[in-house]
C-alpha cells in the first residue's frame, strides 16, 4: 500500500459526503455549497472512524479481495453512521426554524441548567458505562484480534476474524438454523397461545385457576425448562418416547437425530414462552370491546368471521409486541434450553447463532472469532428490529 | 439497670471485635476441584475439616466446579483477574497450556530437600510407576496425583450370560459377535452397547493400537505443531463404530464431551445397553448399580481392534496443581494438604469409594492385605490394564496445546462420522485440518 491510499480514501470519502450532502440541501432550498462543505467534512470523519484504529489493514497488498471489498463496506458503514445523523439533525433544525410551532414548545417540563440532569442520569450513565458500553467498545477491540484466555500474547488479524465467517460452514450453517428456530418459535408459539387465550378468557367458573396454571411455566428459567425436556426427550428412558412408542409404535430420536432435535428444542421453548404469550393475549381479549363484536355478530358475521375480521385486527398492536419479545427470545434467551437439552448438537443440527458465539468463544476459547460473531449478531439483531418497526408498524392497528 | 444493659452490649461488642482479630490468624487455603457430586466433593471436603482440625493455623476450603472443562475456562479467567485459589485440579489434556501459562509451580520444586512438610512425609517414590511417570514432566514431579483413572469396559453379565456370553469381550470382533447374540433375546435390550463420545475415548482407541495423536513424540519431545488424528487407527476406530451403529448395536446419544457421561450412565444403568465403555473413575457406581437393579456388572479391559492387536492405554483423570506466587504460608499449608489426601488411608479411602486407582504402593499394600481386590474384582482393573500396558509414544499420551478445544473437534468427527454417509476418512481428514488450525493458532499466541 503506498502513502498515499489512506489520503485518497479520505478524498473520495469526503467527495461522496459533499455530493450527498449538497443534493439533500438543494432539496430542502439551503445553500448547496454549504451542504457540499459540511458533507464533505461528515464523509471524511466517517470514513476514518473504522479505518484509523484498523490501520486501513484492510487494504495492503497482501490481504486478499474479500478483505478488501469488506473494508469498502466498513468505510460505507462509517460514513452512513456520521453522514445520515448530520442530515437529519440539520433538516430538524432548518424545519424548526422555518416553522417554529412545529413540536417547538416541548419546553414546559425541561431543565434550566444542564448539571443537575447529569447529576439525576449518573447512576444510570455510569452502570451503563461500565457493563455496556466499555464491554461493547472493547468486543469490536477483540474482534480484530487473535486472543485466547491465558494466552501470553495477542496477535493483530485485522478483520479476518470476519472474512473467515463468509467461508466458514458451521457458521453459515447456524444461520438457517436460527432462523428456521426463531421463526418455528414464534409461529408456533402465538397461535398456540392465542387459542388457549381464547379458551381460558371465556367466563367460566374457576378461570382465575386455569389461567394461573397456564401461566407458571413462564415463571421458569430457561435452564429448567432444558432438564425438564431433557428427562422427557431421553431417546431411550423418556416417557415421550415410551408414549409414542405405546400408541404409535414409533420412537424418536429427539436428541441423537439431526432432524428431529431442532424441534425438541423448538418445543420446549414455546412451552416455556406460553405463559407470557397467553396472559398477554387474554389482556388483549378482554380489552376487545363487546360492542364491536355485537354490532358484527347483529350484521350477520359467523364465530369464524367474527374472530378473523374483528378480534384478530384489534389484537394486531398485542401480535406486534409479541412478535418482537418472542423473536428476542428466540435469538438470545434459548440459549439455556439448548445447552442443557442438546449442547448444540446432534450434528450441529440445534446450534444457533447465540449458541456458536458460545462454542467458538467459552468452549474452543478463541475470543477474537467469539467477539466477531457477536457484533455479526448485534448488527442483525438491529437491522431486523428496524425492518421490523417499518414493515408490520404501519399495519399495526392501534384501536380509535 | 440502664447502665448495666449498656454494660453488657459493649461487652458483647467488644467481644465481637476481639474474635475476628484471633480469627484472622488462620491462614485460608482455597482448593478448586471439578466436582459436584456428594460422593466426591463430598470426601475432598471432610478432608479439608479434618486437615483444618490437625492444623488448626490452616482454613482449607474446596469448592466444586461442574466440570473440568468449566474450572479449566474459570481458573483462566480467574489468573486473568489475579484471583487464583491456591491448587487447582487439572485435567491430563490442561498439561501443556498449564505450563504455558506460568500460573503453576512444580511440587517438587515447591517442596525442595524437605523430608516433611509440617510433620507430614515427602515420598514420592511411593507413588505406583505408571503415575509417577506421568505427573513427572521434564523430569520434575509436577502436579499431585490424585484422581487417575483410565478408559475400562463394563458388561452386564445377567444379560450376556442368558445371550450365551460366558466372558466380556475383549476385541472390537468380540463385541460384534456378543452383539449378535445378545440382540437375538426375545428379552433384547433396545441397544447392544454404548460409550460416551467423550474424546478421551478416541485417544484410548488409537493409542491401543499405537498411533499417536500429535508429532513431535506426540509432543513430549518438542512443542507439538501439528495433529495426527487423521490416521490408520482412528478410520478404522470410525469405520468399526459407524458398523455398530449401522447394525442397531450401537446407542449413540448424540451428546458430546462433559455432557455425553449422564447419557451412557443412564443406559448402562436402565438396561437398556448390555455394555459400556466408560471411565473407571465410577468402578463403584456401576457395580453398585448393578447390585441394586438385580444384575452382575463385571468390568474388564477396554476391547482394541484386534487386527493391530493391543499396545496399552492411557492414564486419564486429573491432577492437583500448585499455583505459582502464593505466600510461604500458603504454599505450606497447600502442601500439606496435597499430601495429606494421598496418604495411606486416604488413597485407599478414595479409591474403594469411586474407582480411581489407588496412586501409592503402600495403599495398594492396605487394600491387598484388607482382601478388598479379591471381594472386589472390578476394582482392579483399571490398574492392571495400566501395569500391563507397553510403554510407548503413543499410550504416554499427548502433550498438546488447546487440547481440551481440539478435543472438541474430535467428538464432532465422530458425530458427523455417525450420523451422515460422508466417508470415514474425509471426516477425520477434515477434522485434522480444523485441529490443526486451532492448535496453530494456540502456538501462535504461546510459543515462546
Amino acid at each position: 500500500m503506498t502513502a498515499q491510499a489512506p489520503l485518497l480514501i479520505h478524498v473520495i470519502a469526503a467527495l461522496i459526503g459533499a455530493v450527498y450532502l449538497a443534493w439533500r440541501f438543494q432539496r430542502i432550498q439551503v445553500s448547496p455549497a454549504l451542504g457540499g462543505m459540511i458533507g464533505a467534512a461528515a464523509g471524511a470523519v466517517g470514513s476514518a472512524i473504522f479505518m484509523l484504529p484498523l490501520n486501513y489493514c484492510t487494504f495492503e497488498s497482501e490481504r486478499s479481495l474479500i478483505d478488501a471489498v469488506f473494508g469498502v463496506l466498513l468505510i460505507g458503514i462509517g460514513m452512513a453512521l456520521v453522514v445520515l445523523p448530520v442530515d437529519a439533525l440539520i433538516r430538524s433544525v432548518v424545519m424548526r426554524r422555518r416553522n417554529p410551532n412545529m413540536g417547538g414548545t416541548a419546553q414546559a417540563g425541561a431543565f434550566k441548567g444542564w448539571l443537575l440532569p447529569i447529576v439525576f442520569l449518573a447512576p444510570t450513565l455510569i452502570v451503563l458505562t461500565l457493563f455496556l458500553y466499555y464491554p461493547s467498545l472493547d468486543t469490536f477491540r477483540l474482534s480484530t484480534l487473535l486472543a485466547r484466555l491465558g494466552a501470553r500474547r495477542t496477535l493483530f488479524v485485522c478483520v479476518d476474524n470476519f472474512t473467515s465467517l463468509v467461508s466458514d460452514g458451521d457458521y453459515l450453517n447456524s444461520f438457517v438454523i436460527t432462523i428456521f428456530i426463531s421463526a418455528a418459535i414464534v409461529v408456533l408459539g402465538l397461535a398456540l397461545a392465542l387459542g388457549i387465550a381464547l379458551l381460558a378468557y371465556q367466563p367460566i367458573k374457576g378461570a382465575r385457576i386455569y389461567r394461573t396454571l397456564l401461566i407458571w411455566p413462564y415463571a421458569i428459567s430457561p435452564v429448567v425448562a432444558g432438564v425438564i425436556f431433557l428427562l422427557l426427550f431421553n431417546p431411550t428412558g423418556g416417557i415421550v418416547n415410551y408414549a409414542l412408542d405405546n400408541v404409535f409404535g414409533i420412537k424418536i430420536g429427539w436428541l441423537n437425530d439431526p432432524t428431529a432435535a431442532p424441534w425438541a428444542v423448538i418445543i420446549a421453548s414455546v412451552w416455556k414462552s406460553l405463559g407470557y404469550n397467553i396472559l398477554f393475549y387474554i389482556a388483549g381479549l378482554q380489552n376487545v370491546s363487546k360492542d364491536i363484536r355485537e354490532a358484527a355478530s347483529i350484521d350477520g358475521a359467523n364465530v369464524a368471521q367474527r374472530f378473523f375480521s374483528v378480534v384478530l385486527p384489534l389484537l394486531s398492536p398485542i401480535t406486534f409486541f409479541l412478535v418482537i419479545t418472542n423473536m428476542t427470545y428466540a435469538f438470545f434467551e434459548t440459549f439455556g434450553t439448548i445447552d442443557y437439552l442438546t449442547g448444540g448438537g446432534p450434528l450441529n443440527s440445534t446450534s444457533t447463532l447465540m449458541y456458536n458465539i458460545y462454542e467458538v468463544g467459552i468452549t474452543n476459547n478463541d475470543l477474537g472469532k467469539a467477539a466477531a460473531q457477536s457484533i455479526v449478531l448485534f448488527a442483525l439483531v438491529i437491522g431486523l428490529t428496524v425492518v421490523q418497526f417499518r414493515t408490520s408498524g404501519n399495519r399495526v392497528n392501534y384501536g380509535a | 439497670m440502664r447502665k448495666s444493659f449498656l454494660f453488657v452490649v459493649l461487652a458483647a461488642m467488644l467481644a465481637l471485635a476481639v474474635i475476628p482479630a484471633f480469627a484472622q490468624e488462620t491462614v485460608d487455603v482455597p482448593v478448586w476441584i471439578a466436582f459436584t457430586d456428594e460422593n466426591r466433593l463430598g470426601w475432598a471436603q471432610d478432608r479439608a475439616v479434618e486437615y483444618n482440625e490437625m492444623f488448626p493455623q490452616y482454613n482449607v476450603t474446596v469448592e466444586g466446579y461442574a466440570n473440568y472443562e468449566e474450572l479449566f475456562a474459570s481458573t483462566a479467567l480467574a489468573a486473568e483477574q489475579g484471583t487464583l485459589p491456591a491448587v487447582v485440579q487439572y485435567f491430563e489434556v490442561a498439561t501443556q497450556d498449564a505450563r504455558d501459562s506460568g500460573y503453576f509451580k512444580p511440587i517438587a520444586e515447591a517442596i525442595g530437600d524437605r523430608t516433611d512438610i509440617n510433620g507430614i512425609a515427602v515420598n514420592f517414590d511411593d507413588f505406583v510407576g505408571p503415575v509417577r511417570e506421568y505427573y513427572t514432566i521434564d523430569g520434575v514431579f509436577t502436579s499431585m496425583p490424585w484422581n487417575t483413572s483410565s478408559a475400562i469396559y463394563f458388561s452386564n453379565m445377567t444379560i450376556l450370560d442368558a445371550a450365551g456370553v460366558d466372558t466380556p469381550p475383549t476385541t472390537w470382533a468380540e463385541i460384534d459377535a456378543a452383539c449378535e447374540l445378545v440382540m437375538a433375546l426375545e428379552t433384547a435390550p433396545e441397544y447392544c452397547w454404548t460409550f460416551p463420545n467423550h474424546g478421551w475415548f478416541f485417544e484410548q482407541w488409537i493409542a491401543q493400537q499405537d498411533e499417536q495423536f500429535a508429532n513431535n513424540g506426540n509432543g513430549r519431545e518438542e512443542r507439538a505443531t501439528e495433529v495426527s488424528i487423521n490416521n490408520d487407527g482412528s478410520v478404522a476406530l470410525l469405520t468399526f463404530l459407524d458398523e455398530q451403529l449401522a447394525k442397531g448395536y450401537l446407542y449413540y446419544s448424540g451428546a458430546q464431551g462433559g455432557d455425553s457421561w449422564g447419557t451412557v450412565d443412564q443406559a448402562f444403568s436402565t438396561q437398556q445397553v448390555a455394555m459400556a465403555a466408560y471411565s473407571s473413575s465410577d468402578t463403584a457406581t456401576y457395580t453398585n448399580v448393578g447390585t441394586d437393579n438385580g444384575f452382575e456388572v463385571v468390568a474388564s479391559f477396554l476391547p482394541y481392534n484386534e487386527v493391530t492387536g493391543w499396545t496399552g492405554n492411557l492414564i486419564g483423570g486429573a491432577s492437583l496443581w500448585l499455583v505459582d506466587g502464593l505466600s510461604t504460608e500458603v504454599e505450606d499449608g497447600a502442601l500439606g494438604f496435597l499430601l495429606s489426601i494421598n496418604s495411606t488411608e486416604n488413597a485407599a479411602a478414595w479409591h474403594q469409594l469411586t474407582g480411581y486407582i489407588a496412586v501409592t504402593t503402600s495403599a495398594n499394600e492396605l487394600l491387598t492385605e484388607q482382601g478388598w481386590f479379591e471381594e472386589n474384582p472390578n476394582f482392579s482393573v483399571a490398574a492392571d490394564q495400566l501395569a500391563q500396558s507397553t510403554i510407548t509414544t503413543a499410550t504416554s499420551g499427548a502433550i498438546i496445546g488447546a487440547f481440551p478445544s481440539i478435543r472438541s473437534v474430535v467428538t464432532q468427527a465422530v458425530d458427523t462420522a455417525l450420523l451422515t454417509d460422508e466417508p470415514v476418512a474425509d471426516v477425520l481428514a477434515a477434522a485434522q485440518e480444523d485441529a490443526n488450525t486451532v492448535l496453530e493458532e494456540y502456538n501462535l499466541l504461546n510459543a515462546e
